[in-house]
């Protein structure tokens, strides 16, 4: 995925929205911020060839 | 359904028809092939009794009439316990049930009526092999790179302006660089060919990837080159003839061999098989020395060579694309950073980011209250009964309550109240409720309601507190001179001298060694939090409400008037200190001995200031003390109202008036007043804070410093010039001609 498409917030939600739901509770607004990140992470850096 | 026909005698036939009666009654709700079962002895029990007949006898007659109808009733008989029992079904026969095996449901999946030809297995399997995607690589110029410093050298494999490759460059620059092997000798040492030497091999990746002529013309060159014989003697001449001058000599020694992959990784062109010559001698991995030169050459050197085509072959390679992306902001985040070094450089905007967009979303998938976050479709409903139960709880308790004594009061049965997500749904749909106010902090929410006791004064309207500490956000705020903050966040206490006007109305100025220490407020539009000040030195507890600074509006403590009055006067120092509850201080004072004074208290009644004598027992800077023998002149002092309280030059002329040294004559007035004296007096009437004074005094021309007292002041007011009213005597100006004529 090209990174410069990514809109931040908008781009893989539902798989945030996912991960907060396994984790079952409530989670600090920086975990979620560093969650989202990896998430983004793994969309561009991890499918770079 | 009908009745099957019996056989035997008509006695026989009525008892076998009274037992079919009997048993289908039995088997009512079976099947109708269903099976039912009676045995000899529960059918002679029940006839028996029926009928008063002997059992033996009734016995033999049920025997003999379901015998001669053996069509209806199958007989079995138990060999275990020699029981003989009867099976009929509810359509007067008993069919021995068959398994029927002829069509299963494992035959038919794995034999299926109409399979599908072998030809279409593609179906199912894809014999094709899928595309692999490939990422096309950037080019970018030479002469970029090397403005970039990227190469060191003009990459010589592709043209500048296209990335074509060039046949002809590629064979000059092997003609001009590799060493080439001479076909004329004619020395024969072993045959050398190159066939399986592509030079796909050899070019860069990139050339390859882009499907350029390069197969073509690495067959070409295949073509063209037509097998050799070379000696080991004319191999190592060939070599001293295509070494390059004396300022890179390659050389070897005669009896050390070059070897296969130094030819190879010298010459990215090569076309000879190098594993192919077993002949030829090693050269030395450190240095090589050619007959008859004096040159050698470093094997570092050699290394530099090979470098620098590494570089130039890494350099044609494809460019990872970067992982940026920009925030709203236009922030760039770059993905290629690790995660904690993003949130250590960017923390705050990348939370602010994600809320606000969340925020956007239409789904709202994602709900958060402070700074939890939880999925929407996870949070617990919480309806109009549970809002109404909760509210009355606040009500009853009078003041606010923690979610977690919500929970323990109303929802101990609850399943999920000890949940993190129960307590985020409570607080996320009270917090959307009007009717309450969200006064907590973090690690305490505090929710409150119409109908609670109002903390704090109403002599002083909210309004009006904003305006008079505004000069708080106007920076004149000296608080943190005395006690830095670094300190009051290490020891979590804040000491404070507390003014008449903050004693008089129990409110303390929230300024910045009082922001310091309480804490800040969770939500954003949040405008006041509840705090609980425990006061150890008499088992009592204060509820404090703490109004945030909002624009050009200072904040303020407000609540502490009834300790205040019954326990300190004005100058008295209190000490604040955090527990480990977030939203609960302890507030104590330094005690001393019972003393009595004649002091400056505020008479509401009469509504002005008088003296009276009040009894204490807290320290107290004598400076600070508002007694009659120092400060006497206060008691005239004027109660003003909210419109001139609010004039902060108009209550300087005013304290200036009263409390200073008249210097002057009536008429021509000259106020004298030390900065001490006048900053305890205009404390009287509003708060204020030493700079801000000085900034008043500054600001206007009728206050002069006094050069011979430091520290005073001298106020001049501009004499009042009484106003004439000019009676303009129309009489006498106006006339009427006619009168003159």
């Amino acid at each position: 995925m090209d990174a410069r498409s990514i809109i931040y917030g908008e781009t893989a939600l539902d798989k945030l929205v996912q991960w907060l739901r396994a984790t079952g509770e409530p989670q600090d607004l920086e975990v979620v911020v560093q969650r989202y990140l990896e998430i983004l992470r793994e969309l561009v850096v991890e499918e770079q060839p | 359904m009908s009745a099957p026909i019996f056989a035997g005698t008509p006695e026989q036939q009525a008892l076998a028809s009274e037992i079919f009666r009997l048993m289908s009654a039995q088997g009512a709700l079976f099947a109708a092939d269903a099976p039912i079962k009676q045995t000899l002895s529960n059918l002679t029990d029940f006839l028996a009794a029926q009928r008063k007949r002997e059992r033996e006898a009734m016995a033999h007659e049920i025997d003999a009439a379901l015998r001669a109808n053996d069509q209806v009733f199958a007989r079995q008989e138990d060999t275990e316990t020699r029981e003989i029992i009867y099976i009929t079904s509810r359509l007067g026969v008993y069919p021995t049930r068959r398994e029927d095996t002829s069509h299963t449901f494992k035959q038919r999946l794995y034999e299926p009526d109409e399979p599908l030809p072998v030809d279409d297995i593609s179906v199912v399997v894809s014999t094709s092999r899928p595309a692999l995607t490939t990422v096309e690589p950037v080019f970018i110029s030479d002469y970029w790179q090397q403005q970039a410093g990227m190469v060191s050298f003009p990459l010589r494999s592709t043209s500048a302006s296209t990335g074509d490759f060039d046949v002809q460059e590629l064979e000059q620059d092997r003609e001009s660089e590799v060493p080439v092997l001479d076909t004329d000798k004619d020395t024969p040492v072993e045959p050398v060919v190159s066939p399986d030497v592509a030079l796909d091999d050899l070019l860069p990746a990139d050339l390859v990837a882009q499907d350029l002529p390069a197969q073509a013309v690495s067959s070409e060159i295949r073509t063209t080159v037509p097998p050799v014989e070379i000696t080991n003697q004319e191999l190592m001449s060939d070599i001293e003839e295509v070494v390059p001058g004396p300022a890179e000599p390659l050389v070897a020694e005669a009896d050390e061999g070059i070897t296969a992959d130094r030819l190879v990784s010298e010459d990215r062109v090569d076309i000879v098989d190098v594993d192919a010559i077993p002949a030829v001698p090693a050269m030395t991995p450190s240095e090589s020395v050619v007959e008859g030169s004096d040159e050698v050459v470093q094997a570092d050197e050699i290394d530099e060579i090979d470098e620098i085509d590494k570089i130039a072959l890494e350099d044609t390679e494809p460019i990872a694309p970067p992982a940026i992306f920009t925030l709203p902001d236009g922030t760039a985040i770059d993905l290629q950073q690790p995660v904690s070094k993003l949130m250590a450089t960017h923390r705050v905007i990348l939370e602010e980011a994600l809320i606000n967009r969340i925020d956007q979303d239409p789904l709202q998938r994602i709900v958060h209250f402070g700074r939890d976050l939880y999925t929407d479709a996870d949070k617990i409903n919480l309806g109009k009964n549970d809002l109404r139960r909760i509210r009355d709880y606040i009500l009853e308790i009078g003041e606010p309550v923690l979610d977690t004594a919500i929970i323990a009061d109303l929802y101990h049965s609850h399943r999920q109240s000890t949940t993190e997500s129960f307590r985020f749904s409570l607080n996320y749909r009270l917090h959307r409720e009007k009717e309450f106010e969200f006064v907590g902090v973090a690690g305490a929410c505090l929710w409150s309601t119409r109908g609670l006791p109002f903390i704090g004064t109403k002599r002083v309207k909210a309004s009006e507190m904003g305006h008079l500490t505004s000069y708080l956000v106007e920076g004149y705020d000296d608080s943190l001179e005395q006690q830095h903050g670094a300190q009051i966040n290490e020891e979590g206490i804040v000491n404070r001298q507390i003014t008449f006007f903050e004693w008089e109305h129990g409110i303390l100025p929230l300024d910045a060694s009082l922001a310091t220490l309480l804490p800040q407020p969770l939500l954003s539009e949040q405008r006041s939090v509840v705090l609980r000040f425990d006061v150890p030195q008499h088992y009592t507890s204060y509820l404090v409400e703490v109004r945030y600074p909002t624009g050009n509006r200072g904040g303020w403590l407000q609540g502490l008037e009834d300790f205040f009055h019954e326990h300190l006067v004005a100058g008295a120092i209190i000490k604040l200190a955090r527990t480990e509850e977030p939203h609960v201080f302890t507030l104590t004072y330094e005690e001393s001995g019972v003393r009595s004074d004649r002091l400056l208290t505020f008479d509401d009644k009469k509504n002005k200031f008088v003296f009276a004598n009040l009894s204490y027992e807290c320290a107290v800077d004598s400076e600070q003390l508002l007694s009659q023998r120092k400060f006497g002149k206060l008691k005239n002092l004027k109660a003003l109202p909210t419109p001139d309280r609010r004039k902060a030059d108009f209550v300087l002329a005013h304290v200036f008036e009263v409390v200073g040294e008249q210097l002057g004559t009536r008429n021509d007035p000259l106020y004298w007043l030390s900065l001490d004296d006048l900053y305890v007096a205009y404390n009287v009437l509003r708060p204020a804070s030493r700079p801000y004074i000085e900034s008043l005094l500054a600001a206007d021309a009728m206050y002069a410093p006094d050069e011979a007292t430091p520290g005073a002041y001298y106020y001049k007011p501009v004499p009042e010039v009484e106003e004439i009213e000019e009676e303009e005597d129309t009489d006498v100006l106006v006339y009427d001609d006619d009168d003159e004529y």
